[in-house]
């Protein structure tokens, strides 16, 4: 039987067997290439591209926090009711930017002076996008390559540790989450200044890896950044131990940290873009 | 030429809906996918041919859109539209079964077959753990949709505009 390519609605597996290829042969070079890789290069414009419409989504989305609800009062006119509720609409929405802009200033005044309390050399940003694949725990932000942006680079919130910059397109960048699965980072518990290292996983949830059971943290322990490996400067905090558990038959027992920051809601975030100015922040007591 | 145009504008809109709409309607965690619901639809309504190639366009896109590494999700969307249409071809249902059955089938090999390209190529998430937290619910939520969309994306993308979506034997 001749199967042509004239005819869509019937299999056609030299088609599939060459796509499966082709497929493959992606995956090969993008392993094989270096950052400045066509492939890179390619899904670094894909970002700059994308970048718009997550903002545009985000902008949407958003002010969706009340929905106007109709009623009828029989005690005054249809025409002074309309103009009452054509009031009552224009003020609502000066409340809601004057409120806007009050949270805004807060928001951003808790940055301001969590960076200046840790000494650190900040670039302030938005969350423009959310993690568009439940695989991937990684959001966008609107500071990119002109902004002096650069992969590796600490992102933080003032509740803690958000991520660390995986891409950069010119405007734009990709943070991937301390709670993703590709994630690690060098921690150790404040009490007891027993290192580890804080993993997150495909559920979002973050754990302490590596600390022996003579040496496990109690509920409530704070983990903070350990400094060990150069990428997150020490003393930042990762959240706190909700749970230890013993394993049979595991070196190691099973601690479950919980994120101070809550990303849902975070809204600005702080890129570190240079080096840390002092570092006896781990000194300090937090909590 | 113009079912060129058709698939490739309405691999696009999926596109900017997964990275417009897509974060906003996670539930518990699951992210739904429009190139994937697009590509399922494909399938059942021009066949296997059509369900690589839209599978693979889709499939690039997707890739090139995350952070994982290219060419995952192209190879599981290939492989995904092709057997999603030889499966329409071949099962023997009407009315809601078909779409129905192709869907659930081909949402929940797709992100299994994701996991499975994620753990062969290394960037490994636990399995069974991604199986309950990721695969399963996505799986479901896409298949969801799917019915949701699948008559209306279903008449837009077929090449008989005259056939009725749910009146369709297999």
């Amino acid at each position: 039987m001749k199967v042509t390519l004239e005819d869509p609605k019937r299999g056609n597996p030299l088609l599939l067997i060459m796509l499966i290829i082709v497929s493959l042969a992606l995956v090969t070079v993008y392993f094989r290439e270096g950052d400045s890789g066509p492939i890179h290069k390619l899904r670094s414009g894909m970002l700059e591209v994308t970048a718009p419409f997550e903002r545009a989504g985000n902008a949407i989305v958003s002010p969706f926090t009340a929905v106007g609800s109709w009623f009828s009062d029989l005690s005054i006119s249809r025409e002074d009711l309309e103009s009452l509720e054509a009031q009552n609409d224009e003020l609502l929405a000066r409340l809601a930017e004057l409120e806007e802009a009050r949270q805004e200033n807060e928001r951003l005044r808790e940055l301001v002076a969590f960076a200046e309390e840790r000494k650190l050399t900040t670039l302030g940003a938005r969350i423009i996008g959310r993690p568009t694949s439940s695989w991937e725990g990684v959001i966008t932000i609107d500071r990119g390559s002109a902004d002096g942006v650069e992969p590796g680079m600490p992102v933080l919130a003032a509740q803690g540790l958000v991520g660390q910059v995986l891409e950069v397109s010119k405007n734009s960048a990709k943070v991937v989450l301390i709670t993703d699965q590709r994630s690690g980072v060098a921690a150790l518990i404040q009490s007891t200044r027993v290192p580890g290292v804080v993993e997150g996983s495909i559920e979002g949830g973050l754990t302490l890896e590596f600390v022996s059971s003579e040496e496990k943290p109690v509920q409530g322990d704070v983990i903070l950044t350990s400094g060990l490996g150069g990428v997150y400067p020490q003393g930042l905090v990762i959240g706190d131990v909700t749970s230890v558990e013993e394993r049979r038959g595991e070196l190691f027992p099973r601690i479950t940290v919980t994120s101070r920051v809550p990303i849902a809601q975070v809204e600005e975030v702080l890129v570190l873009v240079g080096a840390v100015l002092d570092t006896d922040v781990d000194e300090g007591s937090v909590e | 030429m113009r079912r060129f145009w058709i698939t490739a504008g309405a691999i696009l809109a999926a596109l900017i809906a997964q990275v417009m709409l897509a974060p906003h309607l996670a539930l518990f965690g699951a992210v739904p996918s429009f190139p994937v619901l697009v590509v399922i639809t494909l399938a059942i309504v021009e066949g296997p041919q059509a369900g690589a190639v839209s599978g693979f366009a889709a499939g690039l896109m997707l890739d090139l859109l995350g952070t994982s590494p290219v060419g995952a999700w192209a190879l599981v969307l290939v492989i995904v539209g092709y057997l999603a249409g030889l499966l329409q071809e071949n099962l023997f249902a009407e009315g809601w079964l078909m779409p129905f059955t192709v869907a659930i089938v081909a949402g929940v090999l797709a992100e299994l077959s994701y996991l499975i390209v994620l753990q062969v190529i290394g960037s490994a998430p636990e399995f069974w753990r991604s199986l309950w937290t990721v695969v399963l619910p996505r799986g479901i939520y896409n298949t969801v949709l799917a019915l949701l969309l699948y008559p209306w994306l279903a008449r837009f993308l077929r090449s008989d505009q005259s056939m009725k979506s749910f009146r369709r034997l297999a």
